[in-house]
C-alpha cells in the first residue's frame, strides 16, 4: 500500500490561540477510505479542513507540523492553494449546488481551470455525472437549475462536481447528515466505487457508516487522535479503553 | 387569547396602547392621501390628470401648470445618480464583505453609516459652496473637451458650465445614496450561505470568481431591491438638490443645464403660490410624487421579500 498523505506532528490553533488539534500523526493510504470519528467538538472536521487548507479562508488560524501529500508539505507557505484545492476536493454536510444549471455546476471547476472547449466540457460533465451515479436522473434536464433536484440528488451532483476536476483526494464532511436513509445508502455505495480512482477521507457522526464504508478509522477526542487503525480491528478489538467506550455507545 | 385578555387588565391596557400606536400610522397615511387628493382637486379639474402630467408649461403668470418639466428633472437626477452610485456601492459592499481584512471591516462599516447620517441640507450646502465651483471650473470643461466631442453623446454636455445643473445635482444625490445602497448590498451579500462559498473555494476558485459566480448571482434580487429602495430615496430627496439644480422649469438635452425636480419645485414655490390654482397645482405635483414613491417602495419590498424567502427555505 502506498502512503498518499502523511500527517506528522500536526497542531492547529483557532484565533486567540485556542488549540483544536494536538500532535496528530497518521497516514492515509492511496485508494482507501479513511473515516474520522469522535464526539462533537473533538476536532474531526477541523482536521479534515486542514487537508485542503480551508482554514486559510478565515483570519487568525495557525497550523504547526506537516501534512505530506505525495511527500510534499502542503502546510508550507509557498503552496499554491488553488492548485492544492484542485487536487483535494471537498463535499460538505449539506448539498451546496451553485445558483446555475446542472451542467454549469459540473463544468464550473473545469472552466476555472481554463477548459473552454464545448466537446471536452460535455464529455467530462457526462463522465463525472456517471461516476456519481446520477447521470440517468439528470441527463434530460442538464440545463435546468440545480435547485430543481432533491436533496439526495443535489449531494450526488456536488460529488460529481468534485469528481469532474479529477482530484486525487476527496474530503467528505458528514456528507449524509442531511439526507434520508435511501439517499444515504446510495452515497455509501458510491464511496465504495469511487475509491478505485480517488483516495477518500470522510468525517462521520454515524459509527455504523464508518464501519460500513471505511478501510481505516481514526478516533479523535478533545483534539487528540486517540487511536488509528484498520476499521475492522478498531471496531472488533480496539486498543484503547476510550475507543471501546465510544464505539460501544457508552458516551458521545 | 382574547379570553385571557379579558381576565388580565394589564394585557388589555397593553393591547389598547400598542394597537392605538399602530392604527395611528394607518390613520395618518389615509389622512395625508385624503389631503393630497382634495387639495389637488382644483388642478385635476382644470387640467385633467394626463394633460397635467404631459404638459411642459409651468407658468404662474398665465396660470398654466404641467408636471412634465418637474418629472423630467426628477427622472434625470434620480436615474443618473443611481447609475453613478450603484457601481461604487457594490464595490464598497464587495470590499467590506469579502476582501477587506478583519481590522478594516469595522471602521469602513462605521464610516459608511456616518456618511448616511449626514443631514441632507449639509450635502446641499457642500454642493453649492464646494462641489459646484469645482464642477464649473474643472470637471465640466474637462468633460466637454473629452466625451463632449463624441458625436451624439456631446449633446449631453453642451452649454456654459455653471456648476448649478443636472449633473452636479445627480452627483450630490449619488453621494447621498451610496452609503445606503452599499449597506443594503452588504446585507444581501451576507445572505449567501458560507458553506456554498466554501464549496467554490474548495473547487479552487479565487475570491473574484466566488464573488462573480456565487455571491452576486445569489444576492442579485437583494441588491436589486436595494437599488430600488435607493431610487425611492433619491426621488424624495429635496434639500441636497435644491441648492445646485437652479429650479428652472425646462426640458433640456444637456446635463449642464439647470432644471427642476418635483421636490425642489415644492420647496421653492409654496411661499409664492398666491392663487388657489397655483397651490392646487403644487399639491397635484406632491400627489404624483407620493404615488411614485409608493409604487417604488412596493416594488423594492417585493424583491427584498423574494430574496429573503429564497434563502430561508
Amino acid at each position: 500500500m502506498t502512503v498518499k498523505v502523511e500527517v506528522k506532528g500536526l497542531n492547529f490553533y483557532y484565533p486567540g490561540g485556542v488549540q483544536a488539534l494536538k500532535n496528530i500523526n497518521f497516514s492515509v493510504y492511496k485508494n482507501t477510505v479513511t473515516a474520522l470519528i469522535g464526539p462533537s467538538g473533538c476536532g474531526k472536521t477541523t482536521l479534515l479542513r486542514c487537508f485542503n487548507r480551508m482554514h486559510d479562508l478565515y483570519p487568525g488560524n495557525r497550523y504547526e507540523g506537516e501534512i505530506l501529500l505525495d511527500g510534499r508539505n502542503i502546510l508550507s507557505k509557498n503552496i499554491d492553494l488553488i492548485d492544492l484545492r484542485s487536487r483535494v476536493g471537498m463535499v460538505f454536510q449539506k448539498p451546496t449546488p451553485f445558483p446555475m444549471s446542472i451542467f454549469d455546476n459540473i463544468s464550473y471547476g473545469l472552466k476555472l481551470r481554463g477548459i473552454k472547449k464545448k466537446s471536452v466540457l460535455s464529455e467530462r460533465v457526462e463522465h463525472a455525472l456517471k461516476q456519481a451515479a446520477i447521470w440517468d436522473e439528470v441527463k434530460d434536464k442538464l440545463f435546468e437549475s440545480a435547485y430543481t433536484l432533491s436533496g439526495g440528488q443535489q449531494q450526488r451532483l456536488v460529488i460529481a462536481r468534485a469528481l469532474a476536476v479529477e482530484p486525487e483526494i476527496i474530503l467528505f464532511d458528514e456528507p449524509t447528515s442531511a439526507l434520508d436513509p435511501i439517499s444515504t445508502a446510495k452515497i455509501e455505495g458510491l464511496l465504495e466505487h469511487l475509491k478505485k480512482s480517488v483516495t477518500i477521507i470522510i468525517v462521520t457522526h454515524n459509527l455504523q457508516q464508518a464501519a460500513r464504508v471505511s478501510d481505516w478509522t481514526g478516533f479523535l477526542m478533545l483534539g487528540e487522535l486517540v487511536e488509528f487503525d484498520a476499521t475492522e480491528k478498531m471496531f472488533t478489538s480496539p486498543r484503547e479503553k476510550l475507543t471501546e467506550d465510544y464505539i460501544t455507545g457508552r458516551f458521545g | 387569547m382574547p379570553v385571557s385578555l379579558k381576565k388580565n387588565p394589564v394585557d388589555l391596557a397593553f393591547l389598547v396602547i400598542t394597537a392605538t400606536a399602530s392604527l395611528s400610522v394607518l390613520v395618518l397615511i389615509l389622512g395625508i392621501v385624503f389631503v393630497l387628493f382634495s387639495e389637488s382637486a382644483l388642478s385635476i379639474k382644470e387640467f385633467g390628470i394626463l394633460r397635467f402630467i404631459f404638459s411642459t408649461d409651468w407658468n404662474p403668470v398665465i396660470e398654466s401648470y404641467g408636471a412634465a418639466t418637474s418629472l423630467f428633472g426628477t427622472a434625470v437626477t434620480t436615474l443618473l445618480s443611481l447609475v453613478l452610485a450603484i457601481p461604487v456601492a457594490i464595490g464598497i459592499a464587495i470590499f467590506v464583505t469579502e476582501i477587506a481584512p478583519g481590522f478594516l471591516k469595522g471602521p469602513i462599516g462605521v464610516a459608511i453609516e456616518l456618511l448616511a447620517a449626514i443631514p441632507s441640507i449639509i450635502y446641499g450646502m457642500w454642493g453649492l459652496f464646494t462641489l459646484a465651483p469645482i464642477m464649473a471650473d474643472y470637471i465640466e470643461p474637462a468633460l466637454q473637451d473629452t466625451v463632449g466631442r463624441i458625436p451624439f453623446v456631446g449633446i449631453l454636455f453642451e452649454g456654459t458650465p455653471m456648476g448649478i445643473d443636472l449633473l452636479t445635482a445627480s452627483l450630490i444625490l449619488s453621494i447621498m445614496i451610496t452609503p445606503f445602497t452599499a449597506s443594503i448590498s452588504r446585507d444581501a451579500f451576507n445572505l449567501t450561505p458560507a458553506i456554498v462559498k466554501e464549496s467554490a473555494y474548495a473547487l479552487g476558485a479565487t475570491k473574484w470568481e466566488v464573488m462573480k459566480n456565487i455571491v452576486i448571482p445569489y444576492s442579485k434580487l437583494g441588491v436589486f431591491g436595494g437599488a430600488v429602495l435607493s431610487l425611492g430615496r433619491a426621488l424624495g430627496e429635496t434639500m441636497a438638490v435644491a441648492f445646485v439644480l437652479g429650479n428652472n422649469h425646462q426640458i433640456t438635452s444637456s446635463l449642464l443645464d439647470a432644471a427642476a425636480t418635483i421636490t425642489v419645485t415644492l420647496a421653492n414655490e409654496f411661499t409664492e403660490a398666491d392663487t388657489d390654482l397655483y397651490l392646487s397645482a403644487l399639491f397635484n405635483l406632491a400627489l404624483i410624487l407620493f404615488v411614485m414613491s409608493f409604487a417604488i417602495l412596493a416594488v423594492a419590498k417585493f424583491f427584498l421579500l423574494r430574496a429573503e424567502r429564497k434563502f430561508t427555505r
